[in-house]
Formats: structure tokens, C-alpha cells, sequence
């Protein structure tokens, strides 16, 4: 009967355009604006780093100021300082670990008509891309031993390489970086997760760098971060050398802990770290310090905030105004064709049967609303995207997933809105009908 | 076939309780042709939808071939319709948005036929009333005669064995009624129980026999010359 019911549904909308028509746009707007922005909060959701959530931490120290936190009464700096990054690097418990910032230079070729342009670079260790899961088109890494002395060397993006070597195999060649050589040791796949889980500090939708060098050019380079340098307390900095042992946090850190005894053992690692650092007159704070998976990463650094999920509460509230009207519509639509109903029961129709045809109908409704809301959402998010030139691209946009979600998100809301009028109709007296029709 | 003893039926609203139907009696055997008329308000109506189980009576007792239907749930009742009840109506209810082929294909698919059996029983049942070639025709596209016609096939695609009719020919001119009573005879000689609600005299006379019902009472029953030649032939 399914598609008895289907075929009438279709019937009965053609029959009545302009109704129906009222009826597809309420589900379609209330559909569109909700999925508009649930897509964002959906995408702001997104953990990259999902299939790896039970292993990676990022890891923070609490080195902040003796009276008072980093952040409210209790976050601790989302960075490390340059000088307790390299102690954690001396150890030997996590399986990967990466100590990072983020930078940039200018890059240039010998010999080339491409004009020299600014990118953007990930100062790193070399476990980044095995951390993180990047796989390689050629070549692969830096040594390890680049990450402690000045090796000039340079991982590329997918794109960087198309930019620079027409998407050919760059392993050898040779770039440059504010005039000074580097050679190519790597490319890698297109990767690019939204929200940028590995660095939320610096724009948690931005793109993912072009080019990545060894963390042991620092001192050689004279490195700066193009990321954030956050201090408690005034320091003569004089030198480069200060900025490396300064209190200042800018680097980034996080390790791969393959089960729970290793995370235990880094614990106690980084405890008995900071007692040590205490006696030399560092770490103020109460002994603190913190392993985040990506997920409760994604959370505490508010990715998606609370203003973002009261927007998603009020599209759906608004969602919920257009099934009323539709409620409305609906009503007036079946209670038109009660005479149509009464025959039909007089000829056999059970409630059941007239209650599940006029729900069959609100369904093809919410259907054909579906689609045009999804419409309408691609519409608000290409808007979003023009109004926020080109800030949100990575997350305002709809994958399939959020296309069956509005689809199911219609059928569902119109089906509410079709209870109660499939209800009244199935529940009318045909007799009365009968004898009046 | 049908059988009804002390049916009570009343409608109550805040202040007033009408009684449409007080004891009433009725039996009407397989294959009989019973016209029931009456004053207008008598419960003529009342007494057509409870027989066709679209109402419920207050109380009192209806067999319907045999069976007790005063117990049925929604479902069961609508499948005894579905299956042993078929309705004539005054206004001959054609849906109008469905032609003729799709007007019949209703109690049809209720029923469970699959589209093999379905399109043959619409095509028997139009021929029966000699429409088969207007089956692709809108109700509108027909005449009133023809529309009760199609009315009819309707009810006789399911082949059932008792019809009821709510003045058939009330809409019709008399050539278009002689044919629709001429029609109903006609199925009726086939083994179709049939009671018919008629104002017109005329038309109660040729059926089997005739009952009168005044104040939601059977107040006469009487064989018409018909039934009684029908009976001793």
C-alpha cells in the first residue's frame, strides 16, 4: 500500500499547487536556515583526529604566574616554553611526539618566472606526519636528527608542489626561504582537517601549512612564531637566546601514548619534570599539568562555542514555528478532503489506513521540502561564505552526510506536522460525509 | 443476512439526547430485495450506516451473516465492509480527482488484490454497466446516471454479497432512475442481497418487500406484489 499511498500523495499535491506549494516552502525555510547552521556546527565539530583520539595528547604545563592562572581560575597555558618543549623531547616514552609552531617566509626558485610569494610554514619536529597520520606522495620525512641540529630541509604540501614543480617529484630539488636554500625531502597528500585540531591557538579554521622545516633550524634561522608568545612576567630579552629561555609559551606539543601504562609513565614523567623545574625556581604554580585527547581538545578550546550551539537551538526553535504553520496547513489541506476519506472508509479503509495516507502524504511533503532546503542551505552558507571572505570556506559548506541529515531533518518535521491532522481526518464520522458530499 | 434486534441508537449533546433508532427490529434474508422508506428524520440513514457498519448502535444486537459485529474492532469492521458490503449512494461519491478505472481500484486495493486481479474485476464490473470504454474518463467527463453507474460497478468489483443504497436515483431523472433500479434488479437476481432507502414509492414497489420506519421504529412490513410473485414463481 506504501506506494498506492505515495502515488495518491502526488495526486493530491498537484491537485491542490498553491497549498501544497505553502506547505513545501514553511518545511523548506525552517529546514534551510536550521541546516544552515547546524552544518556549521557540525563542521566546528568535526575531530580530524578521530581514529587516533585514544592514543594523542596535546600536552600543556602549568609554568604560568605564581598568583593567578592563564586563563579563568584554572586553565593552564595552551603552549609550552621553548626550553621545557626541548626537555620533553628527551624522553623516551611516548611512540611519536612533536613540538611545533607555526611560521612563515618567503618563498622563491632559481631560475624561475614564479613570482616569490609569502607561505605560510610549520616549524616542526619529524614526527609530525607520522603523528598526525599525513601520508607521503614522495619521499618522506627528516631525519631525526634534524630535529636538535640545523638541517635545511623542507616537507612539502601537495599544492606547494604543484606550485613550485608542476606536481612532480621535488625530492632533491631546491627552494628558497628568505634567500636561503633548502632542499626538498618530501610531499605530502592534500591534508587539511577543519577545525585545525593539531592548532587551535592560531585560527582553528585556517589551512593547513605549505611547507614544513626541521625544529632544529630555530637558533640557526632566528625563528619567531607567527603564532602566539604569551608571558607572565616582564624579561630582559636581548637576544634570541633570551627568547629560548625565556618563560614565554609558543610552542606546541603533543605525544602519541599507545596504552594506558605508557600514559601513566609520561605522567609521572612530566610530575617528577616539574618537581625538578620547581627547585630550580620554575613552575610557581601548584604542580599541574595536562594530556588532552582531540576531542576534549576540540572542547576546551571552545571551538565550537556556546553562542554557536544557541544559534543552533534557535533555528531549530525556528524550525519548529514553520511545522506549526505547516500543522496548520496540513489541516486545512485534509479536512478539505474529509468527504474524499469518508467514501474511502465506507469502501473499506480502516483509520489505520486513512491515518497512514495522509501521514504518507505529510512525509512527501517534507521530502520534496527536504530538497528544497538543502537548497536553501547551500544558499546561506554561500552567503556566509562571501560575508566572511573566505574565513569560514572550510567549514561552510554541506558533505552528504548533512544532505541525507536535512532530508531526514524534513521528513521528520513534517511527519510531526502531519500527525495530528492525519489524526482529525482519520478520526471524522464518514457517514456524515457520505451524505452530504 | 442481516439481522437486528432491539438496535438502539441516540446522539447526545449537552442538553439534548435523541433517540435516531428504539428497538428496532429488522431481519432481511440472503438474496432479498428490501426498500426502506420513511419520513425524513425517521432513521432511515442512521439505520443504512449502522447496517454498513459505519456507526455503532447504543445498544442492542447486529448479526451480519451470522456474525456479531457489535465487538468488532475498527479494523475488523472495516474489513467486513471491505468485503461483504457494498454502498450506493445518493451522491454517487466518486472521487473526483480519480477516473473511472482508479474510482473502482479503491475498495480494490483495501481488499489486498494484487493489480492482475484488480484490473480484471474494474474491467468485468465496468462492462457489467456497460462503461468499459470510458474507464480513463473523470467522474465530471459523465453524466449523472453514468456516474452512479460507475457508483455501482464500484460496489459490485468486490463481488459483494449485501449492497445498500441511500436513494440511488434521488440525483437521476426518471429515464436515468429506470435504468439504475433497472440495474440493481438485475444484480440482485444474481444472488445480491440489496436494501435500498428510497423517498419514491414507485421505486420501493418493486422491490421484494417494503419496510416503513417512523420515530427510529420499523412501523410496517409488508411483501410487495413483486416479492410475492418473485416468491410464488
Amino acid at each position: 500500500m506504501f506506494g498506492y499511498y505515495v502515488s495518491l500523495a502526488l495526486r493530491s499535491l498537484r491537485g491542490t499547487p498553491v497549498l501544497s506549494a505553502l506547505m513545501v516552502a514553511a518545511i523548506a525555510v525552517g529546514v534551510g536556515a536550521s541546516m544552515t547552521t547546524l552544518t556549521l556546527n557540525y563542521m566546528m565539530s568535526q575531530n580530524a583526529l578521530q581514529h587516533k583520539d585514544d592514543r594523542l595528547y596535546a600536552v600543556q604545563l602549568d609554568s604560568w604566574a605564581p598568583e593567578k592562572a592563564y586563563q579563568n581560575d584554572t586553565q593552564m597555558p595552551w603552549e609550552l616554553t621553548y626550553r621545557d618543549a626541548q626537555a620533553l623531547l628527551r624522553s623516551d616514552i611516548p611512540s611519536r611526539q612533536v613540538a611545533m609552531h607555526r611560521w612563515g617566509a618567503t618563498v622563491s626558485q632559481e631560475n624561475s618566472e614564479l613570482r616569490p610569494f609569502t607561505a605560510q610554514i610549520r616549524v616542526t619536529t619529524r614526527d609530525f606526519f607520522a603523528l598526525f597520520d599525513i601520508p607521503f606522495i614522495y619521499g618522506n620525512t627528516w631525519h631525526k636528527s634534524s630535529d636538535q641540529n640545523p638541517t635545511r630541509e623542507v616537507v612539502l604540501s601537495k599544492k606547494t608542489n604543484e606550485k613550485l614543480f608542476n606536481g612532480e617529484n621535488s625530492v632533491g630539488r631546491s627552494i628558497n626561504l628568505n634567500g636561503e636554500p633548502f632542499t626538498v625531502v618530501g610531499v605530502i597528500e592534500h591534508w587539511n582537517p577543519t577545525p585545525k585540531v593539531y592548532d587551535l591557538n592560531n585560527g582553528a579554521f585556517k589551512n593547513s601549512e605549505e611547507i614544513y622545516m626541521p625544529f632544529g633550524l630555530h637558533r640557526q634561522l632566528q625563528i619567531y612564531s607567527w603564532g602566539n608568545l604569551n608571558g607572565w612576567k616582564s624579561e630582559d630579552i636581548s637576544n634570541y637566546e633570551d627568547l629560548l629561555n625565556s618563560h614565554y609559551v609558543w610552542v606546541q606539543y603533543w605525544v602519541e601514548l599507545d596504552n594506558e601504562k605508557k600514559k601513566h609513565d609520561y605522567e609521572n614523567f612530566l610530575a617528577a619534570y616539574i618537581e625538578t623545574q620547581k627547585t630550580k625556581g620554575y613552575f610557581p604554580r601548584p604542580l599541574k599539568f595536562g594530556l588532552t585527547r582531540p576531542s576534549e581538545w576540540l572542547v576546551v578550546n571552545e571551538v565550537l562555542s556556546d553562542d554557536n550551539r544557541i544559534l543552533g537551538w534557535l533555528s531549530l526553535a525556528f524550525l519548529l514555528v514553520c511545522v506549526v504553520n505547516a500543522v496548520a496547513l496540513l489541516l486545512a489541506k485534509f479536512l478539505r478532503k474529509a468527504p474524499e476519506a469518508g467514501v474511502r472508509r465506507a469502501l473499506g479503509a480502516s483509520r489505520k489506513a486513512i491515518f497512514s495516507q495522509h501521514l504518507i502524504e505529510s512525509g512527501c511533503i517534507g521530502l520534496i521540502g527536504g530538497v528544497m532546503g538543502i537548497l536553501l542551505t547551500l544558499l546561506g552558507l554561500s552567503l556566509i561564505r562571501t560575508l566572511q571572505m573566505g574565513r569560514l570556506d572550510q567549514i561552510a559548506s554541506m558533505d552528504w552526510v548533512m544532505m541525507l541529515a536535512a532530508i531526514g531533518l524534513a521528513i521528520l518535521a513534517s511527519l510531526l506536522a502531519g500527525i495530528y491532522p492525519a489524526w482529525r481526518i482519520s478520526n471524522t464520522n464518514p457517514s456524515v460525509y457520505l451524505k452530504t458530499q | 443476512m442481516l439481522k437486528m434486534h432491539n438496535i438502539r441508537k441516540s446522539f447526545r449533546t449537552d442538553t439534548i439526547e435523541t433517540h435516531a433508532l428504539r428497538d428496532f427490529n429488522l431481519e432481511v434474508s440472503e438474496g432479498e430485495f428490501v426498500s426502506v422508506t420513511g419520513p425524513s428524520g425517521s432513521g432511515k440513514t442512521t439505520f443504512l450506516n449502522i447496517a454498513g457498519l459505519l456507526e455503532t448502535p447504543t445498544g442492542g444486537q447486529y448479526l451480519l451473516d451470522g456474525q456479531d459485529v457489535s465487538g468488532l474492532n475498527d479494523r475488523e469492521r472495516s474489513r467486513l465492509r471491505n468485503e461483504k458490503i457494498g454502498f450506493i449512494f445518493q451522491g454517487f461519491n466518486l472521487i473526483p480527482d480519480l477516473n473511472l478505472f482508479d474510482n473502482i481500484d479503491v475498495p480494490l486495493r483495501y481488499r489486498g488484490f494484487n493489480a492482475k486481479e484488480r484490473k480484471k474485476r474494474i474491467e468485468k464490473s465496468l462492462e457489467q454497466v456497460g462503461l468499459a470504454a470510458r474507464a480513463k474518463h473523470l467522474p465530471a467527463q459523465l453524466s449523472g446516471g453514468q456516474q452512479q453507474r460507475v457508483a455501482i460497478a464500484r460496489a459490485l468489483a468486490g463481488e459483494p454479497r449485501f449492497l445498500l443504497a441511500d436513494e440511488p436515483t434521488g440525483n437521476l431523472d426518471s429515464l436515468m432512475a429506470r435504468q439504475v433500479m433497472e440495474l440493481l434488479e438485475f444484480i440482485n437476481e444474481w444472488g445480491t442481497t440489496i436494501v435500498m432507502v428510497t423517498h419514491d414509492p414507485d421505486l420501493a414497489r418493486r422491490a421484494h418487500r417494503n419496510i416503513q420506519i417512523v420515530d427510529g421504529q420499523v412501523s410496517d412490513l409488508h411483501q410487495n406484489a413483486l416479492g410475492n410473485e418473485a416468491a410464488t414463481a
